[in-house]
């Protein structure tokens, strides 16, 4: 079995031979691949070519969502995606405008739009704007009324209203509305919004204090990063302006922009603490390792060439690459570690000359340590989550290419001696005296804690794929966000109702229909309000019907109007009945009036039209199980459907979680059959390490309070990939007494610590919980293996090539 | 007698209307500024597109603390409170009339003026309307334009006439109509309200 049997090797020098030639054609076919690879990447990174996709849904299964409203979704966020809102609070209302123009005043020369100091005009306009379509717009409450209240109350309440000494203002003459159900209908309108206009400016009261109002739209995408930066920068120095002349007042400022700065701020953080840690880290290991960087070099080639072919052939399979795909795809430079350090400990203190049968010796272990990865990316790819098959086609053809590169560039570019290090012999000496699992008492202690453990864990392992928990922007910006919501009572950005239909009329139908419904929610409770167009703009069919209901009620001979005059002994003047004017879509979209909602309406959806009614949800924990009732509401077969996109979500990521639980179970039975291929009787002490490290990988987690989520599990996946192969290297050369396969676990495990164990430093969520697992994953899959290698004196394992 | 009224027209000439500041400080030092206010009051409304005002007459409160009571007797007997939160008309024991600060935040604002116009508030009222005035003697009279292009909408002018009280509000409203309010019998005691009054305000 040695590969320094001089005799041996001899012998089959000649076969060696044509081995030889045959690799050397391998390796040039490879070789023209790997340039026709890099082609298509240079290719590729050149000209923005690359399509980078960010949305979490576009990894949702294609049948279970309809692209539409995920286009709905995007347009949404995307009017939100460079705007930031500051409020500015003082005690009173000339403070809050003194303090709003220092911020403003500060911001002057930065690349953003400032929406703050309002026209005068602007405010009237609106009045103006409705004016003409009066007789149209009824409220429900007020349609109610005029059904329900008899005219002579209705005509009473008229009169009353005039002996008051201020009563709300009213637009025209009393006979035209002696109601003055327009003022009302512009009052109600106004409470979508607690924003008015104060002095020329946006402003808003809440209880005792008054804040000044500032809608910031950035110039520049809310992801360039350096402009981020500035903006930021600019906005604290606003901030600092206005402490300086107006020490009590407090600034509030939400948008995405700011979201985005937070996130690309911890990342570069995390990037240079933990990524520079990691590969330095690396770097040391390689140097004390093998007394040399070359390895390290040629080891990260192989990676670079597995990298990029995956690139290649994910976007020649799916078009384009989904940003999830390469953060999880890139974790494969942990697992092509494994063949490369394999490699070298094997190569370290023997005779450049014997690499051609060192390699012999060793391609069917790691062609089986290969495979073994391979199997739970290929069922991964099976799975009708395009996500996941991403992720798998990427994993897979990376460490193929990885392993090629290995197998057939090695030999012929690692050519020089190798001497062993101290340090190497020293790693690779500890294998002797690992303690080994066998009949006494320290191992009856050993399985006892672990069975504590595991069952402790397990009792304490809570699943939670809320996708709010992996938000971790700074608490400060959603303490903000928070008081802000609350402020502005701001619609829910993530459920709402999506109505559409063949043509405009259609649509605002429908919103009424449903907006009728939404009305009763929200006397019961379950919904504080909602924001929907046909408030503003009612539909044709209604526009008539107030219209016809105004005459009947108003003007007719018995009318409210004629009743009120008689009481007061006036002979008023009935106005001449102009056919009310018709208020469109069109002119309400091209007018200053509909700017706050003007989003909410979707010209062009499925050859038809759409709009989205935004609801708002009732505070405190009530909200969630409240929102949920609306769903009953959606009608898809009328086209109003529901979107609850953070449950939609957070549903997905448990599907997603459940499957690979699933996936992860088939790859341990596919793994064991592969093993006992291999390895017969001695199978299951390649694999149970591997599987129990995993288990108490998650009761760990279960024991730190730490939710299990997908992202956990996709590290158990890469965990199986990985510890397997230890005990592949260590089972395929069982002798306690051999250094070079414990070297080569030992620099596997802890370049995939340094990698990605490093991780779970990271304040992101989804990266820690990953990082974590793979931290207590491989750190134990590396302890436990030596522990379950048969004694030397057992049966040596079958030896039997593949 | 002559040389009496011409005395007082020199008076006239050599005082001039002053300048709004200094008129406001005159005011505003004339006026009181009790913490509870009643007396009496005669509405006259003149609305556009009617023969004749509409006349009523009763009641009010005003109190720094609770806000305004506006009890009209005549010609038919309703209330309307204005408070810190809300406005409510009531006729006997039904409202006809609620708007709420929470839903609509501007309800403050108009309880502020209504509370300001009724007490001579000239400070509160500066921030919302552009003040000139003369005042003779013990008697002012001011004129109120509103600052705002949306406010101006509304309300053209207030006019208000005064001495330790104010005694006359006009109101001319921008759609034509215009109120006048006389006040009288106004006393600012006792300075608390007692316990009909305070439950008036509940």
């Amino acid at each position: 079995m040695s590969w320094n049997a001089s005799s041996k090797s001899l012998r089959i020098a000649n076969v060696a031979a044509a081995e030889h030639r045959f690799i050397r054609t391998l390796a040039l076919v490879w070789l023209l691949l790997v340039v026709a690879i890099s082609a298509h990447n240079a290719w590729l990174w050149t000209g923005d070519r690359l399509k980078l996709e960010t949305d979490v849904l576009a990894m949702l299964p294609q049948d279970d969502r309809e692209p539409d409203v995920a286009g709905v979704t995007r347009a949404l966020a995307d009017a939100g995606a460079r705007r930031i809102v500051v409020l500015v609070g003082a005690d009173s209302a000339i403070a809050s405008r003194s303090a709003g123009d220092t911020y403003a005043a500060a911001l002057a020369d930065v690349a953003i739009d400032v929406r703050y100091r309002i026209e005068d005009e602007t405010a009237s306009d609106w009045l103006d704007f409705f004016t003409p379509f009066r007789r149209g717009l009824l409220s429900a409450t007020q349609r109610q009324e005029l059904e329900s209240t008899p005219a002579a109350d209705l005509a009473n309440r008229a009169v009353q209203a005039l002996y008051r000494p201020m009563a709300m203002p009213r637009i025209g003459s009393w006979a035209s509305d002696p109601l003055n159900l327009f003022g009302d209908w512009l009052a109600g309108r106004a409470k979508d919004s607690p924003i008015r206009i104060d002095d020329g400016r946006l402003g808003l009261v809440a209880g005792e204090r008054h804040y000044a109002v500032l809608m910031l739209e950035s110039r520049v995408s809310a992801f360039a990063s350096g402009d981020q930066a500035r903006l930021v920068d600019s906005m604290q120095a606003a901030r600092t302006a206005v402490m300086a002349t107006t020490p009590d007042a407090d600034v509030l400022s939400v948008g995405v922009p700011l979201y985005a700065a937070a996130a690309a701020g911890q990342a570069q953080r995390e990037m240079h603490t933990i990524g520079v840690g990691s590969f330095l880290g690396i770097l040391l290991l390689t140097w004390f390792a093998f007394s040399a960087i070359r390895p390290r070099l040629l080891v990260m080639l192989s990676i670079a060439i597995g990298l990029a072919t995956s690139i290649s052939v994910c976007v020649l399979v799916f078009g384009k690459l989904h940003l999830i795909t390469v953060v999880f795809g890139a974790t494969l430079v942990g697992v092509a570690e494994n063949y490369g350090s394999n490699w070298f400990s094997n190569r370290i203190g023997c005779a450049p000359e014997q690499r051609w049968t060192m390699l012999r010796e060793q391609w069917p272990t790691m062609a089986l340590a290969m495979s073994t990865t391979v199997i739970g990316y290929a069922l991964l790819a099976l799975t009708p989550f395009p996500g996941l098959q991403q992720i798998a086609l990427f994993s897979a053809t990376g460490l193929i290419a990885a392993f090629l590169t290995v197998l057939l560039w090695f030999p012929f570019i690692d050519t020089r001696s190798m001497r062993f290090s101290r340090f190497a012999a020293w790693i690779g000496s500890l294998r002797a005296r690992w303690p080994r699992l066998q009949r006494g008492k320290w191992s009856f202690v050993f399985i006892a804690a672990v069975i504590v453990v595991l069952i402790v864990g397990a009792l304490r392992l809570h699943p939670n794929d809320d996708i709010r928990l992996l938000q971790n922007s700074p608490a400060n910006l959603i303490a903000d966000q928070r008081r802000l919501n609350d402020l502005l009572d701001l619609p829910s950005p993530a459920q709402f109702f999506l109505v559409s239909g063949i043509d405009a009329e259609s649509v605002l139908q429908r919103e009424e229909a449903l907006t009728a419904r939404l009305n009763q929610a929200v006397t019961d409770g379950d919904l504080r309000g909602y924001q929907a167009i046909s408030d503003w703009v009612p539909s044709r069919q209604r526009q008539g019907a107030n219209a016809a209901s105004f005459a009947r009620v108003i003007d007719a001979d018995n009318g409210v109007l004629a009743l009120a005059s008689q009481q007061l002994g006036e002979a008023v003047e009935k106005p001449t009945s102009a056919p009310a004017a018709l208020l469109t879509i069109s002119d309400w979209l091209a007018a200053p009036v509909s700017e706050p909602l003007r989003h909410q309406w979707l010209a062009e959806y499925r050859g038809g039209v759409a709009s989205v009614v935004l609801l708002r949800p009732p505070n405190g924990v009530a909200g969630a199980p409240a929102t949920t009732k609306l769903a009953a509401f959606a009608d898809p077969e009328n086209g109003v459907r529901y979107v609850d996109k953070v449950s939609e979500v957070s549903s997905l990521m448990q599907r997603y979680r459940v499957r690979m639980g699933w996936i992860l179970a088939i790859s341990y039975l596919l793994v064991f059959i592969a093993l006992t291929l291999r390895f017969g009787r001695h199978a299951w002490r390649a694999l149970l390490p591997t599987a129990l490290a995993s288990a108490l990988a998650v009761a760990l987690i279960g024991l730190l309070g730490e939710p299990l989520q997908l992202f956990n599990m996709l590290a158990l996946l890469l965990i199986l990939g990985m510890g397997v192969d230890y005990g592949i290297f260590l089972l395929a050369q069982p002798q306690r007494d051999l250094v070079r396969p414990f070297l080569t676990i030992t620099l596997a495990a802890i370049s995939t610590l340094l990698a990605f164990g490093l991780l779970a430093l990271s304040g992101t969520p989804a990266l820690h919980a990953f990082g974590l697992t793979m931290l207590f994953g491989i750190g134990l899959a590396w302890l436990l293996t030596p522990m379950f290698m048969p004694s030397d004196n057992d049966a040596a394992p079958s030896q039997s090539s593949t | 007698m002559i040389i009496r009224c011409i005395a007082m027209l020199c008076l006239l000439f050599a005082m001039p209307a002053q300048a709004s500041d200094d008129v406001v400080a005159v005011v505003k030092a004339q006026l009181e500024q009790p913490t509870v206010l009643r007396g009496n009051f005669e509405q006259s409304k003149r609305i556009e597109g009617f023969s004749k005002p509409l006349l009523s007459s009763g009641d009010f409160i005003v109190s720094r603390e609770r806000g305004v009571l506006w009890r009209t007797t005549k010609p038919f007997p309703s209330v309307l409170k204005l408070t810190r939160d809300e406005i409510v008309a009531s006729q006997g024991d039904t409202v006809t009339f609620r708007l709420s600060a929470d839903s609509e935040p501007s309800v403050r604002i108009i309880n502020g003026l209504m509370f300001s116009l009724l007490n001579g508030d000239v400070a509160a009222l500066g921030k919302q309307f552009t003040i000139s005035g003369t005042t003779v003697a013990e008697q002012w009279a001011l004129d109120l334009k509103p600052q705002q292009a949306a406010f101006a909408k509304l309300i053209r002018a207030i006019a208000l006439k005064g001495d330790a009280h104010v005694s006359v509000i006009d109101i001319d409203e921008a759609n034509g109509d215009h109120t006048q309010i006389r006040f009288s019998e106004q006393v600012s005691t006792p300075a608390t309200l007692n316990a009909d009054e305070l439950e008036r305000f509940k």
